[in-house]
């Protein structure tokens, strides 16, 4: 699972996914590409879940590339533990996602296995997604 | 490339954002005619010729006789922005052409005979360095694409633009050096997850299949570290 290696802060808000996505709109290393179509908060886990079942349909054929990074701490307060008494230890890492963001992209396959590989990959994620080819 | 398309295009008023999103608003993709003697000539397309025509291989090479209020200008596309999300071009920009003019334009690369390369049937993956090449030519004859024959390639082989031949007046605009157009990597392997035991075993393999095929055994005791390892680290404590 990707995380990153130090932080400046243990600690973050929440935060809110606004507006869409401004850079990272178009493919830049492969021939594909799965786009988000909605906003939405993707863990770690659900971003090597989805590069798992990516990697395993693709069959060790072509590159796939991760293009999001998980360098959010999302915290949360212990079981049966009462309000207050200061915020949550850091459990997991999340990224926001914003729409029109390539997530991954592969390249050394067929449009169809591409697909595939995609529409699988894209169970694990939280958000509707498109798969997107060159333009141009 | 010789055939050049017709495409029509009305004279637009105001510019800015207002003006380009009122044309949107109307079924219309805003657009800019730029150079020659000539100032820019804000326009707007009908949205769904300008969709077609994207749409094409080699919009960007393709000229263009572009019809604006009864005169034709010949241009080339320069730019076309797109939106984020839809993916659907929002505006385009033009350039006019004029006489034997000579110009700069990316030029796509097309690769054949992946089959005749013993790198890539051994399962290695052609690694496209550039997709594109910047060149100069005439204007009246823009290549559609710059062809690479992988015939021969193997392994860690690559092709360099000296390899390559270009159609007569097509030079590349990078003289200084041979710099590289595509190379045929190994096939990639399963990165393994960073636990204590595997850790030094993974160091430097990068992605890959590698992971399933380790011992059940050895799989299960991976388990323990790996939810250990979930928790953001704490780098300040």
């Amino acid at each position: 699972m990707q995380q990153p290696k130090r932080t400046k802060y243990r600690k973050q808000f929440k935060g809110r996914v606004h507006g869409m996505a401004r850079s990272y709109t178009r493919l830049n290393f492969g021939s594909y590409g799965m786009k988000a179509s909605e906003p939405a908060r993707v863990t770690a886990r659900q971003i090597e879940a989805a590069r798992r079942t990516i990697t395993r349909h693709l069959k060790r054929a072509g590159r796939i590339w991760v293009t999001i990074f998980p360098d959010v701490p999302v915290s949360t307060k212990p079981a049966e533990v009462r309000m207050g008494k200061g915020k949550g230890a850091p459990e997991y890492w999340m990224c926001r996602v914003k729409p029109g963001r390539i997530m991954f992209e592969v390249d050394g396959v067929g449009e169809e296995l591409a697909r595939e590989a995609f529409r699988l990959g894209a169970a694990k994620l939280p958000m509707a997604t498109r798969v997107v080819g060159r333009l141009l | 490339m010789a055939d050049v398309t017709t495409i029509a295009a009305e004279a637009r008023e105001g510019t800015g954002t207002g003006a380009a999103r009122a044309a949107r608003r109307a079924g219309k993709v805003p657009g800019v005619l730029y150079g020659g003697k000539d100032g820019a000539t804000h326009v707007s397309f009908a949205a769904e010729d300008i969709q077609r025509e994207v749409k094409r291989r080699g919009f960007l090479q393709h000229l263009y006789d572009v019809k604006v209020d009864g005169k034709t200008v010949r241009a080339l596309p320069r730019d076309v922005q797109f939106h984020p999300v839809t993916d659907q071009p929002i505006h385009v920009d033009f350039q006019r052409i004029t006489g034997h003019s000579r110009i700069r334009v990316l030029v796509g690369v097309q690769f054949i005979n992946e089959g005749a390369s013993p790198g890539i049937k051994r399962g290695g993956v052609l690694n496209a360095v550039r997709r594109e090449i910047e060149v100069t030519c005439p204007a009246d004859a823009i290549p559609e694409s710059i062809v690479v024959d992988l015939t021969g390639l193997d392994i860690g082989a690559s092709v360099h633009i000296s390899h390559i031949s270009l159609p007569e007046g097509v030079r590349p605009t990078i003289l200084d050096r041979d710099f590289t157009v595509a190379t045929v990597a190994p096939p990639t392997v399963q990165a393994v997850e960073p636990t204590p035991g595997a850790a030094a075993a993974a160091e430097g393999e990068g992605e890959g299949e590698g992971a399933e095929a380790k011992p059940a055994a050895e799989a299960g005791d991976a388990k323990k570290p790996a939810a250990e390892a979930k928790k953001p680290a704490d780098s300040k404590k």
